[in-house]
């Protein structure tokens, strides 16, 4: 079995959450700030060193 | 007399032991487990039906059915019990049917029908559609594609011409 998708070169996971991202935008506007909560994601890291956190980095999803 | 029935003894014993899938032991019952990565929508509900459309083609799943793994398209799951039928619409997983009558439904996204804004499903293909004809590059076309194919199939199901 081929798939379009594939064959352009994403794999499952690019495509499945490029398909959940457009199914949250059709929900009704009452539960979107709920849906908002779980869309994003960010990762922040800070390195320790001797007891002592260093810089905080944070990376943009 | 008796070297007769030594004979065919033990063919009136296999042929015992066949049977059709519909009189073997069975609850009759199928448990449907229904889970998202932020959520467990379903858990041990037994149902008598699911219907769902998997890539390889739309299914009518009761119990007993064979073991299978099926990708999930963006559709309805449509679970049916006595009391009436749920429906979910699924933006895309996976199917797993266990011998043992339990089905395991895993997706990424899932809303009820009714959580579900008819106007905005419209304006969002129209804008994957604008998308997908003006796009640059085959991955931006591609991503547009997989959104038309959503919304199409949503609106279908929003509208009550799916099934």
């Amino acid at each position: 079995m081929s798939f379009a998708w594939r064959t352009a070169g994403m794999n499952y996971l690019q495509y499945s959450s490029i398909a959940a991202r457009a199914l949250r935008r059709t929900v009704k506007a009452e539960l979107q700030t709920e849906i908002a909560k779980r869309e994003g994601m960010s990762l922040k890291y800070a390195k320790w060193e001797s007891g002592k956190a260093g810089v905080l980095v944070r990376i943009a999803a | 007399m008796s070297f007769i029935t030594r004979a065919i003894k033990p063919a009136t014993r296999l042929a015992a032991r066949r049977f059709y899938a519909s009189e073997a032991a069975s609850s009759g019952k199928l448990i449907v487990n229904f889970a998202l990565p932020h959520e467990s929508v379903l858990k041990n509900h037994e149902v008598s039906q699911v219907d769902l459309s998997a890539v390889s083609g739309d299914l009518g799943i009761l119990a007993d059915h064979v073991p299978t793994i099926e990708q999930l398209k963006p559709g309805v799951i449509d679970l049916i019990s006595e009391s009436g039928s749920q429906k979910y619409f699924v933006s895309g997983g996976f199917a797993i049917m266990n011998p043992n009558s339990v089905l395991n439904i895993n997706a990424i996204e899932a809303f009820k029908l009714e959580d579900i804004d008819v106007q905005a499903v419209a304006a969002n293909l129209a804008e994957s559609q604008r998308l997908a004809s003006s796009a640059k590059d085959e991955i931006t076309k591609e991503a547009a594609a997989i959104e038309i194919e959503l919304y199409e199939a949503l609106q279908a199901a929003v509208s009550g011409k799916a099934k």
